[in-house]
């Protein structure tokens, strides 16, 4: 066989510098086949919680203090003034005047979680849901923090978590994408939020986007399906005597079962996205109209969907790089934002777990960063950007429901207790799913890279 | 009020009653001090990992300290960097990161270190720091070694003997016991060399021309007729900017575009194409634009050339929202870690934060280089903040700058030239536009009222009959002046010109207005009329009276020229010469002309005069007298004489209408192609660098641009002989590096280089990782093969094409790819080369071989990508700019898009342009084949391949016979050809009835040629 410079045992050294000798015995001992689907299901290098992940990602900055941080100090100090030490990417000493949040919190679930009044359907599933209260990052701007939430890297290029996870663990489904992303628009830094960067491209995330033709060239263009058939005959035809004389060649047969499982892709795909079957009750439940094909409802509706058809890694974008969370100049915008993901979210934890599923879907919840509990003054309606302290959740796929992990400080400016960065979230993430964050890793330009890079630590108090 | 402190507090050096009990230094750091650095500290500052430089696992760790000095001065917590630290007084150094430690820890650290700081611990064993390679182990290291060009082993084989790189390869083989397989048939030979060198299939013309060649020197003319080939630059070009990390867009958050990239990619096709001596490509590369200056007189038609071959330093990854150095750390990154790669196979971006952990290449190394950078002005994409480029170089030599500045103005100037006579042609078939304007005689106006439309102004002001100027030598008589009454200094009167007047060769400048100051007004300030450009935007000329002198300003001193009267009336009219920068004048009754010369006009002046103003900013401060102005006139022709005739009221000009809308036409075309001609630059500019002041630069510790250590002089890598900059070296430095890297006694750029060109040639290099060429690189397979090939890549003069030729000409190249059992169970990976390894197709030679094959492939270089106009451009991080733009030209030209790739592109693997990339890593997926089945693209080129055939043959056999050869360089078997024309029957009779014979033909041929399109014989190469 020849694959160019990524030879057999380089991918088999790679391979085992991943997941151990373990892991190569069990599965890959057929060396022949080993290589040359990339793609096919592993094991981690422990046992998983989670077989897969469904990551909601909400862009352009969601304020912790309005949704799921209670901080009753803030509403008592409302107006009152603290010195913040950053401001608008600037370091200082800013004299700024404190904010109280616009939405009450209610206790919600046997956990009484504090939930604001932005989300009360995902109140009333609170139980499942372990919330992040002292999440922190390094960058408050846009791009940077999207990109860090995504890859680990707020500078340079790299790959992405779900290319990660599908490199590490390959996908249960041949005939689908290992990483699909539900975006009707590109986030911040485009499509480097779901590139592979320098790992091989078959792990990139393939972008659907909603509406009536979500893949490209997904459908048919001959007017019959048996012609297709035919030309696919032929082809299988003339690739067999090709192949007579290049046995050895399993490069070749990659390249024809790719063909096989994408006819397999033009029946299952459709089917994934073609929501006619589903009954007025599920419907109902995301909160979607029938025939629709677009909003969040879709999205998270699909995205269960392709879950249950063994996709490994499904991101989905909450509306994109504009028109977004980033409240500067209302945070009244946030009750428009949160109406259309509240329900679709709740909707899909509760029907995940009635079908049985989310106990082994690691459902995730985040966003660039939080929003700043002040602003110039006390009647400034918007918030800006706040990266010290912010808020996430995951839930399902072996995590703690109804706990709270991580405190801030009174009034949500600075984490206290249990703080999490970033690269400690997706090395918990990576640990549910089987994988050790650090010996997840690929040879590139010298080093061996990581989605952590040389950080990162699993908070092994979120999980179950 | 409350005041809440974020940072800052510095409470907790209170001592505090927490901590009473422990009353010995032991208890108190075996109880509190020792468990708190393990929970908070140790993990980052310990035995796994060293952040900063900085453990705190022993007490010798902590006095040593980090990157910032000692952390403990015992007994002096206020002056120790730990409890700094932990208190977060410093915004630049809080820890620990997660979250500030509670203040009971805090106290009990600041009690610690105030009681003496007592450590018992003993640095442990095994807890040093990965150590990197010294320079004495780098001299033996392997690639590191000189090159010196080896013997060839002698090998019995004759067939393998007569090229040195034969016997090199056949002597490893035997080593391993490997027999090669026998050398490939012609047809495979000439599609692999076609593919490989120009990323095209051969034509049937030129393989039957090889097939007839029986010579010995078949294969070397067809590799000849290739390398001659411009589609050869487009090929190995692409290779390199893959190296390159050549992309069409900046990167940056809002993506943007770059209009002048190509230049660089069409620069690096072309020196492919001219076989440019590899050592003069880097040396263009790195420091294109100091030799172009140097050699602007003997050789001006290269200065462009070598000017936009600095792209290559330019075109990296982007960060900055605007031109500022704010983020030039990042951009200089990717600058750094680019050249070591492409050009040495070092990974010196490692070296940003730390000495490198493997290879020889210290912080100090790269902050050397990053010294040169910074001495380097770099062409700005535009970005979020700053939304328009700037500083890209011009491509001619500074001297030409200013010649062509001078034509382009001048050409401007002719345009202006006939738009005002235009203008002046317009204005005098307008009865109303008398004297340059609308009303200037006040005669609209209504009585009684504050002047409207088109006068603006504010203060006491009045139209009214008592205004009315005795004089009618510009306006015909009329019974309107206005009257302004004293108020404040900006309380006055306003007029813009529609038509203004601007600087034009040959022609000067008359204005005209009708004055007084009103009879018993008692105030002794002065008013000011002012004309220029805008509301004093650009000071034309200054006049100013006060009721009973009149003065004008001459540069910067006010003159005065007469007395004046109270209640009399007077005529001013000013020519200015704008060429000369001087204007003169005549004030008075027509008995009592005052004349003045030579005055100079406002200072900077930019040549425009479109407004009138009467103020109160005048030659004497204070409430200015009330005034009466009328008549009033701006035009590029003189006045007559005041007295010298009486202007008669206007009447229309017959058939004016029509010409005025003749000349509206002309006006709005010649416009239109000022702007075109405005709009382009002066001379042409590229995506590259240029020279700015030299500087050294100081390290950035662990990479952080505001925490600076010691400066660097500006050097080369310390490994490869640290050669400094001369002293008093006038420029950047980025001459000396060009020189140093592609200097003979550099081992690694020949090394490198080779050893990509093989890589390319076989899809696997001798060295197999390309652009590592350190400690935790690959070793050679063949290490004197590759010293043979770079010290004969040297003495050839860099040749690139004379190493083409050489590989080319080997028994190596030309081998089969059979397999072969038993080589395959020793070496499946064809290490050694027993064979010629099988390649899938890159994205761009699919694409390309299928638009040949449908006939749609324009071979033309396509001009500059369709970006929109620059003064569109407002793209943000919240609407970046994305663009896919289709074309028929070969792939290499396709617009390259960093943040959003190219959705074809990516698919099939192109190199990702976020960095430099040296190998493609191949994947075969079901999205993919659902590209090749179902994309307008493959159905559009196979229906145009099938109407080529339907055209030239009318034989079905032969059809399907020529197909073959053209899709896949070979014949069909006879199996095959059955095959397909019974398909094409078959497939034929399943259409829908409903469609046109010729129409159902055409799609069953169509339906074949994307099956043989699609087939593993048209996708791979033997």
């Amino acid at each position: 066989m020849n694959l160019p410079d990524t030879t057999r045992r380089e991918f088999l050294h790679r391979a085992s510098g991943g997941f151990g000798s373990v892991a190569l015995a069990g599965l890959w001992n057929d060396l022949q086949g080993a290589p040359l689907n990339p793609l096919v299901a592993r094991q981690g290098h422990h046992l998983a919680k989670a077989d897969r992940v469904i990551f909601l990602y909400s862009t352009g900055g969601v304020s912790h203090v309005d949704t799921f941080n209670h901080r009753p100090r803030l509403t008592v100090d409302h107006a009152k003034s603290v010195t913040a030490s950053r401001w608008l990417n600037k370091t200082g000493q800013y004299k700024r005047y404190l904010i109280k949040p616009r939405w009450a919190f209610q206790q919600y679930g046997e956990s009484g979680t504090w939930v604001s009044d932005l989300f009360p359907q995902l109140g009333s599933v609170i139980d499942d849901i372990c919330v992040f209260n002292a999440m922190h990052c390094e960058s408050d701007g846009h791009d940077k923090a999207t990109l860090a939430a995504h890859t680990g890297s707020a500078q340079f290029a790299r790959p992405s978590a779900g290319s990660w996870v599908s490199y590490g663990l390959g996908t249960q489904n041949q005939n689908l994408p290992s990483f699909m992303v539900l975006a009707p628009a590109a986030p911040y830094a485009g499509a480097q939020t779901w590139g592979s960067d320098f790992l091989p491209a078959c792990h990139q995330g393939t972008q659907v986007v909603p509406g009536k033709n979500p893949l490209p060239n997904i459908r048919p263009r001959v007017a019959r399906p048996e012609l297709q058939k035919m030309e696919l005959d032929l082809l299988a035809r003339l690739n067999r005597t090709h192949r007579k004389a290049r046995a050895a060649d399993q490069a070749l047969d990659a390249r024809i079962r790719s063909f096989e499982t994408a006819f397999g892709m033009q029946r299952e795909a459709p089917e994934a996205f073609d929501l006619s079957g589903e009954t007025e009750a599920t419907l109902k439940l995301y909160g979607l109209e029938r025939g629709a094909t677009s909003g969040f409802g879709w999205q998270c509706l699909v995205a269960r969907r392709l879950a249950e058809r063994g996709v490994r890694f499904l991101e989905l974008i909450d509306v994109g790089s504009n028109s977004n969370w980033d409240s500067h100049g209302n945070m009244a915008d946030h009750a428009r934002l949160a109406r259309a993901i509240d329900r679709p979210i709740a909707g899909l934890l509760t029907d995940l777990k009635q079908r049985g599923m989310l106990e082994r879907t690691l459902v995730v919840w985040t966003t660039e960063f939080g929003r700043t509990p002040f602003n110039t003054n006390a009647n400034h309606a918007g918030r800006e950007h706040h990266n010290f302290c912010f808020s996430s959740w995951m839930a399902g796929g072996g995590i703690r429901g109804g706990h709270v992990h991580g405190t801030s400080d009174e009034h949500g400016i600075l984490t206290d207790q249990d703080a999490v960065h970033t690269h400690d979230f997706n090395a918990t993430m990576l640990h549910l799913l089987g994988i050790d964050h650090e010996r997840l890793t690929y040879r590139h330009a010298g080093r061996d890279f990581r989605l952590t890079d040389v950080h990162g630590e699993v908070i092994h108090d979120v999980i179950a | 009020m409350r005041i809440l402190t974020i940072t800052g507090l510095v409470l907790f050096f209170a001592p505090t009653t927490s901590i009473e009990a422990a009353d010995d230094s032991r208890d108190l750091f075996e109880s509190r001090i020792r468990p708190l650095l393990i929970k908070h500290c140790l993990a980052c500052h310990g035995p796994k990992k060293q952040e900063s430089g900085l453990r705190l696992d022993s007490r010798s760790g902590w006095v040593k300290g980090g990157d910032r000095g000692t952390s403990i001065v015992p007994g002096k917590a206020r002056d120790s960097l730990l409890i700094k630290a932990v208190s977060h007084v410093d915004p630049s150094l809080k820890m620990p990161p997660a979250g500030k430690l509670s203040t009971t820890e805090i106290a009990d650290l600041s009690k610690w270190v105030r009681l003496g700081a007592f450590d018992p611990r003993t640095p442990t064993a095994g807890a040093s720091s990965p150590k990197g390679m010294s320079l004495e182990q780098a001299k033996r290291f392997w690639s590191l070694q000189p090159i010196v060009l080896p013997t060839a082993p002698k090998v019995s084989d004759p067939a393998w003997s007569s090229v040195p790189i034969d016997s090199f390869v056949r002597s490893r083989l035997k080593e391993h016991d490997l027999e090669p397989v026998t050398v490939a048939d012609k047809r495979t030979l000439i599609r692999r060399a076609t593919f490989d060198l120009t990323g095209l299939p051969p034509t049937p013309a030129e393989i039957d021309a090889f097939l007839d060649d029986d010579s010995p020197e078949a294969f070397k003319t067809v590799v000849e007729r290739l390398l001659d080939s411009p589609a050869y630059g487009e090929r190995w070009g692409r290779h390199w900017l893959d190296v390159a990390r050549y992309a069409d867009t900046a990167g940056d958050g809002a993506d943007y575009p770059v209009r002048e990239a190509y230049k660089y990619r069409d620069w690096v096709i072309a020196a492919f194409n001219r076989d440019m001596p590899f050592d003069q490509f880097v040396r263009e590369q790195i420091a294109g634009d100091i030799l172009a200056r140097r050699n602007a007189m003997d050789d001006p038609d290269r200065y462009a050339d070598q000017v936009s071959a600095t792209g290559f330093l330019a075109i990296g990854k982007r960060y900055g929202y605007k031109a500022s150095p704010d983020y030039q750390y990042l951009d200089f990154a990717d600058v750094i870690d680019s050249v070591g790669r492409s050009l040495m196979g070092l990974s010196l971006g490692c070296a940003r934060c730390h000495d490198h952990k493997y290879d020889p290449v210290s912080a100090a190394d790269y902050y050397a280089l990053y010294g040169i950078l910074q001495s380097t002005k770099w062409a700005f994409p535009g970005g979020e903040e700053q939304k328009r480029p700037a500083h890209f170089p011009p491509m001619v030599p500074p001297q030409q700058v200013a010649v062509l500045e001078k034509a382009r103005a001048a050409e401007l100037a002719r345009f202006d030239v006939r738009l005002s006579n235009l203008k002046r042609r317009r204005m005098k078939l307008d009865p109303d536009r008398q004297a340059g304007g609308v009303d200037l005689g006040f005669e609209s106006q209504k009585s009684g009222q504050r002047p409207g439309t088109p006068w603006v102004c504010s203060g006491p002001i009045e139209i009214t009959t008592e205004a009315q100027s005795p004089f009618h030598h510009v306006h015909p008589k009329g019974s309107l002046g206005v009257r302004i009454g004293s108020g404040k200094p900006t309380d006055g009167l306003r007029y813009v010109f529609k038509d203004g007047l601007q600087a034009t060769p040959g022609q000067l400048m008359h204005f005209t207005v009708d004055f007084r100051s009103v009879a018993g007004s008692p105030e002794k300030g002065a008013f000011r009329f002012y004309l220029g450009r805008g509301v004093v935007q650009s000071l034309a000329v200054e006049c100013s009276a006060t009721a009973t002198t009149f003065a004008i300003r001459n540069g910067k001193n006010w003159e005065t020229i007469r007395p004046i009267v109270p209640g009399t009336w007077y005529t001013l009219r000013l020519t200015i010469d704008p060429a000369k920068k001087t204007y003169s004048g005549i004030v008075g009754t027509p008995n009592d002309l005052v004349t003045f010369q030579d005055k100079s006009v406002g200072r900077g002046w930019d040549g425009i005069v479109n407004c009138f103003i009467c103020d109160a900013y005048g030659h004497i401060n204070g409430p200015a007298c009330s005034r009466d102005l009328d008549n009033i006139g701006l035009q590029d022709e003189p006045f007559v004489a005041p007295g010298s005739r009486t202007v008669a009221p206007k009447r229309p000009v017959p058939g004016a209408e029509k010409q005025k809308v003749a000349i509206a036409k002309e006006i709005e075309s010649l416009t239109a192609q000022r702007q075109v001609r405005a709009a382009k630059p002066a001379y042409e500019v590229a995506y590259g660098v240029s020279e700015a002041t030299p500087v050294n630069a100081r390290i950035q510790l662990r990479g952080e641009p505001h925490r600076l250590g010691k400066e660097t002089p500006r050097r080369f890598l310390e490994v490869l002989g640290g050669d400094r900059l001369p002293e008093n070296v006038a420029g950047s430095g980025r001459l000396e590096l060009a020189g140093w890297i592609t200097r003979r006694t550099n081992p690694l750029t020949a090394r490198v280089f080779v050893n990509r060109i093989w890589r390319w040639h076989f899809g696997q290099g001798l060295v197999s990782t390309p652009s590592d060429f350190g400690a935790r690189g690959e070793r050679p397979s063949h290490p004197q093969l590759l010293d043979w090939l770079a010290a004969r890549f040297i003495a050839s003069g860099w040749s690139v094409k004379s190493l083409h030729r050489s590989i080319m000409g080997s028994r190596t190249y030309q081998l089969g790819s059979h397999d072969d059992g038993r080589n395959l169970q020793i070496d499946p990976e064809n290490r050694w080369h027993w064979r010629f390894a099988r390649r899938p197709l890159d994205a761009e030679s699919i694409r390309d071989a299928m638009l040949v094959l449908g006939g749609h492939l324009d071979r033309t270089v396509p001009q500059e990508h369709p970006f929109p106009p620059v003064h569109t451009w407002g793209f943000t991080i919240h609407h970046p700019f994305h663009a896919v733009y289709n074309s028929n030209h070969r792939s290499v030209y396709l617009m390259v898009q960093r943040n959003r790739r190219h959705p074809y592109l990516a698919l099939f693997d192109a190199a990702d342009p976020n960095q430099s990339v040296a190998s493609r890593q191949p994947t075969t997926t079901p999205t993919q084949a659902l590209y090749l089945m179902n994309s307008s693209f493959v159905h559009t080129q196979a229906a145009g391949f099938a109407k080529r055939l339907l055209s030239s043959h009318a034989d079905a056999e032969t059809r399907v016979r020529v197909a073959f050869e053209l899709a896949h360089g070979r014949l069909p078997e006879t199996s095959q050809l059955k095959a397909a024309v019974a398909f094409v029957t078959g497939y034929q009779k399943k259409l829908p009835e409903n469609s046109a014979d010729p129409e159902r033909h055409l799609s069953a041929w169509s339906a074949l040629m994307r099956v043989l399109l699609t087939s593993n014989a048209f996708l791979y190469v033997d």
